[in-house]
């Protein structure tokens, strides 16, 4: 009888709740959101195309086209190989240095930051031009490998895919991990210590331990991700015969007129399918994660280990981290951008030294145009997501009902590899009776969907660390909800939510996969363009943009870094 | 009588002169009043795209051009798509391969430029849907620092062992690997050409999924010493900057078209048949030739005479968009059979 009386309590509160109705709005933006590039992919994928590239007969003969096919499982394979090599790279390479950098006393930690906060801005593509051109085969570090006697590295192979890619991730993988041992209890430590433990044996059973489960989920994240990858694939791969899943997919989607749409949809299923899987796994390890939380509410503290000597050797590691990931591919640009032609380090080049793509660069109107579209794709697609998810992260985090299913909904578009989106939202706006097919709504539509898991984890991030009382002291006091959130919740969210707008800002205007494929003669992000100017033979004039677009992001990503220090562990993690 | 016939064309030439430059200031207008128009083309932007531009834009104030620049292929599927959408951007397209498909699917609008007399019949379409714009050779370019210029005289040196694994090509079909398949097949005949291609599958090509412009950037860097097929006037333009670049005369040279087109229901129909227009003029040719491309109106001769058939002396086999079509499908599959 009492129960009863107070289920009719509860649905009589929950039918005056004022945030039904917002909880339902937000489940059919979402929905909106989400589920049309499903159910185009579905459909493209059981439809043959026609002519004009419009659907046509009920098939099923992409998938048995798909299992026939040979070089389909010699792709899987491709990808799951360079994928795992390109994460244990990035893990032992960022990892160690954020080790350094957080609990030793190893002199020079600023540059392993800075490497980190410069990446974050600079796009892939331009990246792995760079290196390709250190690392091609009269790249001065085959030169310098040939010098040393051993054999000159064939850079167009799986092991300089691999490499490459574990190189792009090294950076994400410091910022990661340095979070974690951060956060790590200097207590387990000490105590191993003071029983006598060496360093080796301490890092290896205790502080390797402790961070076990955030090392596998970082390592899962940065797998997906690498599956996903398509400028190391593109840029590498292909001229070195090895393909991947996503490379696959994109050629269909080129090199065919009109594009084979049909098979492109069901090897994106696919895709789809394999990172969704993963990204369960992810989601359970991380969930596992907490109980190994070694901060408690006691005093914590942090202690430095001393390496002694070895302090030195630890510096010197972190210089190199800053020569390979930084300088390097930096000073081959420059060179780049001050040749006439493409050509090698030497003293005959430094004859030809010339500003003409600089100036080309800074006189042209269509690269003023570039900028600019990418700046406000980036900022309209950032600002639709904190916008929507500062709600949803607050319903979930406070447990409103409704909350657990926008949570959901909101982080479900993890599973959308770029190029995969990209072949779905082409379909979609094709397809709509609105033009949205070649202007900036296309783009910050899609970076939206895309992008929409990160801002939901700053988000709640932020919500979180603000105690309900707050919130409820000012209903208390005759509030209503939306005057609640808009003075007591936003203001003081506003640093996880100004971090999370400059992540969502930094890595949209990088994103290539999903821009290669939506960029239109009128809307052309900067990453799309590069890749152009590459495959057209403008390499140095590219060099001398990439430098300027690249010191622009700094800019960015330092504002970032600044803001957000505190949330972007929780938050990249997403 | 040969008096009065002369003085009859002299008579016929000055009332046609005013009609023409009726035309071409009416149609200025008419582009006037729509302002810009948008250029898909696979031209090459800081080499030929933006001086064209340039010299248009001089010529017609008001009129501005905003170009894209992308592959045969990508451009002819943005034309599509943007149909598809219901949403035509595109004015005028360009391209080695763009028109086969876009005629296919009845994308493509007819206009007659005001100088198409003086093409060639073989270099215009009968419906007056596209025009010539410039030729091409596709030859064997080379790293002059790493290959001597007598090393390779032939096709069957290409075989020599040891250039296994230096040579590379592009992915393009239209303007690389492809075609160079089908000149094979032309020039030699099924059974000897399919040997020979079998034979060069062991040298290991290296597939480039990039223009021929960035895989002659690739050769003059060093890392490949050989590219298989490149425009010949790239390298030439390349080596007048001093670069170590050179092209051979290697047969079979393939000589595509690169043609122009107007698209079906263009936003700016008079703006693009005004560029078109230009562009096939005799000064859209002469401003082709003085960037050291390859114009495609007999009249005009090209900045390097060499690189052209008659004075290099060397014998290409041109192959029509027509032949083009009929053909690419065929060459594709063999090249992804073999080359793989």
């Amino acid at each position: 009888m009492q129960r009863a009386r107070s289920r009719n309590v509860a649905s009589a509160r929950a039918a005056h709740d004022p945030t039904r109705i917002l909880v339902a709005v937000l489940v059919l933006i979402l929905l909106l959101l989400v589920v049309p590039p499903l159910w185009f992919l579905l459909q493209g994928s059981l439809h043959t195309t026609t002519v004009t590239g419009g659907l046509g007969d009920f098939t099923l003969a992409y998938y048995r086209r798909l299992l026939a096919d040979r070089q389909f499982f010699g792709s899987l394979a491709n990808s799951l190989t360079f994928s795992l090599g390109a994460t244990m790279i990035a893990l032992c390479f960022g990892g160690l240095v954020a080790w350094l950098v957080e609990r030793t006393n190893a002199p020079l930690k600023a540059f392993a930051y800075l490497t980190a906060i410069i990446s974050l801005g600079t796009p892939f593509v331009l990246y792995v031009i760079a290196w390709l051109f250190l690392l091609g085969r009269v790249g001065p570090l085959n030169e310098f490998i040939v010098f040393l006697g051993l054999p000159r590295f064939n850079v167009y192979s799986m092991s300089g895919m691999i490499l490459v890619e574990g190189f792009l991730w090294s950076p994400l993988a410091f910022l990661l991990l340095s979070s974690v041992f951060q956060q790590a209890n200097a207590e387990y430590e000490e105590a191993a210590r003071m029983s006598g433990a060496g360093i080796f044996q301490t890092v290896t059973r205790i502080s390797m331990r402790l961070a076990m489960p955030a090392f596998a989920a970082v390592a899962l994240l940065m797998i997906v991700r690498s599956i996903e990858a398509f400028e190391v694939p593109a840029l590498i791969g292909l001229p070195g015969k090895v393909k991947v899943l996503t490379t696959d997919i994109y050629l269909d989607m080129t090199q065919n007129v009109p594009p084979d749409l049909g098979y492109s949809s069901a090897f994106s299923l696919v895709l789809l399918v394999l990172a969704g899987g993963l990204i369960w796994l992810y989601s359970r390890i991380s969930r596992q994660a907490s109980r190994y939380h070694s901060v408690t509410g006691r005093g914590f503290r942090s202690r430095l280990f001393d390496l002694g000597r070895a302090r030195y050797l630890g510096g010197g590691l972190i210089l190199l981290n800053f020569f390979l990931i930084l300088a390097a591919p930096a000073l081959g640009l420059l060179w780049l951008a001050l040749m006439p032609f493409s050509q090698g380090f030497s003293a005959r080049g430094l004859r030809l030294v010339t500003l003409e793509n600089f100036r080309t660069v800074f006189h042209s109107t269509v690269y003023v145009d570039l900028v600019w579209q990418t700046l406000l794709m980036s900022a309209g697609a950032a600002t639709c997501i904190m916008a929507i998810t500062v709600l949803c992260g607050w319903l979930a985090v406070r447990r409103r009902p409704g909350g657990w299913l926008l949570d959901q909904l909101a982080t479900a578009p993890l599973i959308f590899p770029g190029i995969v989106l990209g072949v779905a939202m082409i379909q979609i706006y094709l397809a709509v009776p609105f033009a949205l097919y070649g202007t900036l709504w296309a783009f910050v539509i899609a970076f939206t969907i895309r992008y929409l898991p990160y801002g939901m984890r700053y988000s709640a991030a932020g919500v979180l660390q603000i105690h309900p009382e707050l919130e409820e002291a000012a209903s208390v006091a005759g509030s209503p909800l939306a005057t609640v959130l808009r003075r007591i919740t936003v203001p003081l969210a506003t640093p996880a939510l100004l971090a999370g707008w400059l992540f969502i800002f930094l890595i949209a205007a990088r994103d290539l996969s999903l821009a290669v494929i939506l960029a239109s003669p009128s809307v052309q992000p900067v990453s799309a363009a590069m890749f152009d100017l590459w495959a057209n033979g403008q390499g140095t004039e590219l060099a001398a943009f990439g430098l300027v677009w690249t010191a622009i992001m700094t800019v960015i990503a330092a504002a970032f870094y600044l803001v957000g220090r505190r949330t972007v562990a929780s938050a990249v993690r997403a | 009588m040969m008096k009065l016939r002369g003085i009859a064309l002299i008579l016929a030439a000055l009332l046609v002169a005013p009609c023409a430059q009726a035309a071409d200031s009416a149609l200025y207008e008419a582009a006037k009043k729509e302002g810009s128009v948008v250029w898909y083309t696979s031209l090459i932007v800081n080499q030929a795209v933006r001086p064209l531009v340039e010299a248009f834009e001089k010529k017609y104030p008001g009129v501005t051009v905003k170009y894209a620049r992308a592959d045969s292929g990508p451009n002819a599927i943005k034309v599509i798509d943007e149909a598809r959408a219901g949403k035509v951007m595109g004015d005028v397209f360009d391209g080695i391969a763009t028109a086969p498909p876009l005629l296919k699917a009845g994308l493509v609008a007819p206009f007659t430029p005001s100088d198409a007399g003086k093409y060639p019949l073989e270099m215009r379409d009968p419906e007056a849907r596209w025009n010539a714009l410039v030729v091409y050779f596709l030859t064997p370019g080379i790293n002059t620092q790493l290959v001597g210029k007598d090393e390779i005289k032939t096709a069957h040196d290409l075989l020599n062992p040891k250039w296994k694994g230096k040579i590379a090509w592009s992915t393009d079909p239209w303007s690389g690997c492809a075609v160079y398949v089908g000149s094979i097949l032309q020039t030699m005949g099924e059974d000897k050409g399919m040997a020979f291609l079998r034979a060069l599958a062991k040298q290991d090509i290296i597939n480039v999924d990039a223009t021929n412009r960035a895989i002659l950037d690739q050769v003059i860097l060093g890392q490949y010493p050989v590219a298989l097929s490149i425009f010949n006037h790239h390298a030439e333009i390349s080596a007048q900057k001093g670069a170590p670049a050179a092209w051979l005369k290697v047969e079979p040279i393939s000589a595509p078209f690169h043609s122009i087109g107007l698209v079906k229901n263009a936003p700016h129909p008079n703006a693009g048949k005004l560029l078109i227009d230009f562009l096939l003029s005799e000064e859209g040719q002469k401003t082709f030739a003085s960037v050291g491309y390859l114009p495609a109106m007999p009249s005009v001769p090209a900045k390097v005479a060499g690189l052209k058939p008659e004075a290099g002396g060397f014998k290409a086999n041109f192959i029509s968009p027509a032949v083009m079509s009929a053909n690419i499908d065929r060459w594709i599959k063999i090249k992804q059979d073999l080359f793989q």
